[in-house]
């Protein structure tokens, strides 16, 4: 199966190209203040915001040949169903991967919205269920009161009810967060495909959940050796039933390596983070984690990033999930000069030559 | 003031008249081998589904003169938020009327996706908030809360709304919701509160509306029950210090002349098949009380259509021909105006109207019925009408 390539939407505002200030592209960050001085009539006015932005950022990623989108959930950004459902119907072939935690509310209510989803785009949409903030008191933000350590059983049930009811009717169950009597889609809305679930996590509990649910299973971005070694410890405890691995990293890719260096350089002057004294290693830990949530960048040249994905893919990775800022552009530059790379270094031939 | 018009999105499927009764127009129902019948689907995989259809009514309903449209929710429909921010890109001035349960979102989610959908849409969204229908039903959708608590409940879910959106930090501590320093972040937080419609008509259910509800929406009843509830409404509204609309949710039937109109309920009523008929007269379920208050409407013997005419105009077969409510209003172009216009002066703010096929009943009504309806232009005025 060939590898797949997700580009990761910014749902929480994004900069522009060689200036790391983050803002609403599109959009006028005060409506009664023009953007243009009195030399030029602004004709926007309105007509415009942050989500024909988003809108714009999706059919680049679609041009430029990405598998789908990530939509990530970033509470100081748009809802992630909501940017799914607004983007759908302007493409025909990306997937919607879409990222929430299980204290949005109905496990049933979800299936019932992700069968509306399947129905509507033909079975394009997947779920990325995450713990939420790890801190309590954002959490309690979000009206979510549940015990840290309750977290994992509470998505346990939220994907067994949810799945119990896309495929089953009809479906009971009693547990600690949710209780279904009868239930399970009939009519239209059964036999429908069960959204693909992915989960993350390393410790032993967040794996042997990945194990029991997961199609696939989500890696932070690491050095190739850990990455091998967090496969094979998975591979280990999760033997009866081995997902597709993900890897979620960030690119800074550039014709070349002095160019990517550069730029690299300028963003982490802008953002006031300190530049790494090595930069001899591709991979940058946190080099724009606050703009993505990425837990480190790729920064190189085509060739370089492009050797090092397929690197990954040839440990086993089968998915990434990538971003860059901006993300409008450089979906249009990933997409152009990376992938075809990464696609030709990973072609079933040549691995085995390899 | 003039009146506000909804129409309707058939979540439920669609037949492509009152007279048939095969709800597979537009693929609501792919896998079903029925779908020949429907004349309006491609057979096979065309690429389209039933987002298509309902995209082509949301604009057949706006271009018409309708503010926008109720997506009903029912447990094998479609998801109404899914079909408002699929549908937003494509429209200009539809308003999505998004009816959900409490027990179906956190209110924080809740929060987070309609300041989305508000900035998705430009404005257009707006919540009918339902309560439930009770019973075992309400574990179907995996809600163990009970009837009365459920108002409760309801009462909760908006008071923590309201008090995320009013700018937070906001804390609160109820039976069922806790949240604390809670709030939107920008711009989210700049969008206008969705007006509230708000259905049920126990006595918990009228205390929760008096407290949040912009507008009290029932189903249509006997005009004189309509009346009174609305002026219960508004009685116990005004002791808080509040004002509140009442709208109405009503199928209608309109054409040219009375006798065409009715010649289409009576051949849709004989396409009734017997087992449908026999087991309309034995239903009894649910705990909804405006479910039990038109199951009293049922008449005693029935032979023909006409059994079924509770007052001129008035037809109370209309969940025989399709699901949802009993009573609708059949008539020529300037009955169903006087209708309306007479419910009006009962008190109706709004109205939430639907007829099938929805799609070019829309242009129908927005063409023929709305130009005529006189709204409380009328008032102690009303027309004679034969």
């Amino acid at each position: 199966m060939a590898n797949q390539f997700y580009w990761q939407l910014p749902t929480s505002g994004d900069a522009r190209y060689g200036d790391a200030t983050r803002q609403r592209r599109g959009e006028a960050a005060d409506p009664n203040y023009p953007v243009f001085g009195s030399g030029v009539t602004d004709p926007r006015q309105n007509a415009f915001n942050y989500y024909d932005y988003i809108h714009q950022v999706t059919k680049a990623a679609d041009i430029s040949g990405f598998t789908g989108v990530f939509i990530p959930d970033n509470p100081d950004g748009e809802e992630p169903w909501i940017v799914a459902g607004y983007i759908a119907r302007s493409t025909q072939r990306l997937k919607l991967l879409t990222q929430f935690d299980a204290s949005r509310g109905s496990a049933v209510y979800a299936a019932k919205n992700a069968v509306s989803f399947q129905r509507y785009t033909g079975g394009r949409f997947a779920w990325h269920i995450t713990e939420g903030n790890s801190d309590e008191h954002t959490r309690k933000q979000l009206g979510d009161f549940v015990p840290k350590e309750d977290i994992l059983a509470r998505i346990d049930e939220f994907i067994t009810v949810a799945k119990g009811v896309l495929t089953t009717y009809p479906f009971n169950f009693v547990g600690r967060f949710f209780e279904v009597q009868d239930g399970g889609f009939q009519g239209p809305l059964s036999s429908r495909e069960v959204p693909r679930v992915y989960l993350s996590g390393s410790s032993d509990e967040q794996v042997a959940l990945s194990a029991k649910h997961a199609d696939v299973h989500v890696l932070e971005a690491a050095g190739h050796e850990t990455i091998a070694q967090q496969i094979a410890r998975y591979q280990q405890a999760a033997s009866t039933n081995a997902p597709e691995f993900a890897l979620r990293i960030d690119v800074l890719a550039r014709e070349t390596r002095e160019e990517a260096l550069a730029d690299a350089k300028r963003f982490l002057g802008q953002t006031g983070a300190p530049i790494p004294k090595d930069e001899s290693s591709l991979l940058w830990p946190g080099f724009a984690a606050e703009y993505t949530g990425a837990n480190a960048s790729l920064i190189g040249s085509y060739d370089e990033v492009a050797a090092a994905l397929a690197a990954y893919a040839n440990l086993g990775v089968t998915q990434f999930v990538l971003a860059a800022v901006p993300h409008f552009e450089e979906a249009y530059r990933v997409g152009s000069y990376v992938l075809p790379l990464v696609r030709e270094l990973t072609r079933p031939a040549q691995k085995q030559a390899a | 003031m003039t009146i506000d018009v909804f129409w309707r999105i058939p979540t439920h499927g669609e037949p492509s008249s009152h007279r048939a009764r095969s709800p597979f127009r537009g693929d609501w129902f792919p896998g079903n081998d029925n779908r020949t019948l429907s004349g309006l689907s491609g057979g096979g995989d065309d690429g389209f589904t039933y987002i298509d259809y309902l995209a082509e009514i949301a604009r057949a309903a706006e271009i018409s003169g309708f503010q926008g449209g109720l997506i009903p929710s029912f447990p094998n429909t479609d998801e109404p938020w899914v079909i408002s921010a699929f549908l937003a890109r494509e429209t200009k001035n539809f308003r999505f009327m998004i009816p959900f349960q409490p027990g179906f979102l956190n209110p924080v989610t809740a929060a987070r996706m309609t300041a989305s959908l508000q900035r998705a849409t430009g404005g257009r969204a707006l919540y009918n908030i339902i309560t439930g229908g009770g019973g075992p039903s309400q574990l179907w959708w995996g809600d163990p809360v009970k009837h009365d608590d459920r108002y409760g409940r309801t009462t909760e879910f908006l008071d923590v709304l309201k008090g995320i959106w009013a700018g937070g930090p906001f804390s609160y501590n109820g039976q069922f919701y806790q949240v604390e320093d809670a709030g939107l972040p920008d711009p989210l937080s700049k969008e206008e509160y969705p007006e509230i419609y708000f259905s049920g008509s126990s006595d918990a259910a009228l205390a929760s509306a008096s407290k949040h509800a912009d507008y009290y929406l029932s189903w249509l009843e006997p005009f004189d029950l309509i009346k009174d509830k609305f002026a219960r409404v508004k009685e116990r509204t005004d002791q808080l210090g509040r004002k509140i609309k009442c709208s109405i949710r009503v199928d209608i039937l309109a054409r040219p002349t009375e006798e065409e109109a009715w010649r289409e309920i009576s051949r849709g009523f004989d396409n009734i098949p017997k087992d449908v008929l026999d087991r309309y007269k034995a239903q009894n379920a649910g705990d909804s009380v405006g479910a039990s208050r038109q199951r009293g409407l049922r008449p005693q013997t029935i032979n023909s259509y006409k059994d079924f005419i509770l007052s001129p105009n008035i037809w109370t077969g209309f969940n025989l021909l399709r699901g949802g409510q009993t009573l609708g209003i059949v008539g020529s172009y300037e009955n169903v105006a006087a209708r309306l216009d007479e419910l009006v002066q009962l008190g109706a703010d709004a109205f939430i109207l639907a007829s099938t096929p929805h799609l070019e009943e829309a242009y129908r009504v927005g063409e023929e019925v709305l130009p005529l309806v006189r709204g409380k232009a009328g008032a102690g005025n009303l027309r004679a009408v034969a």
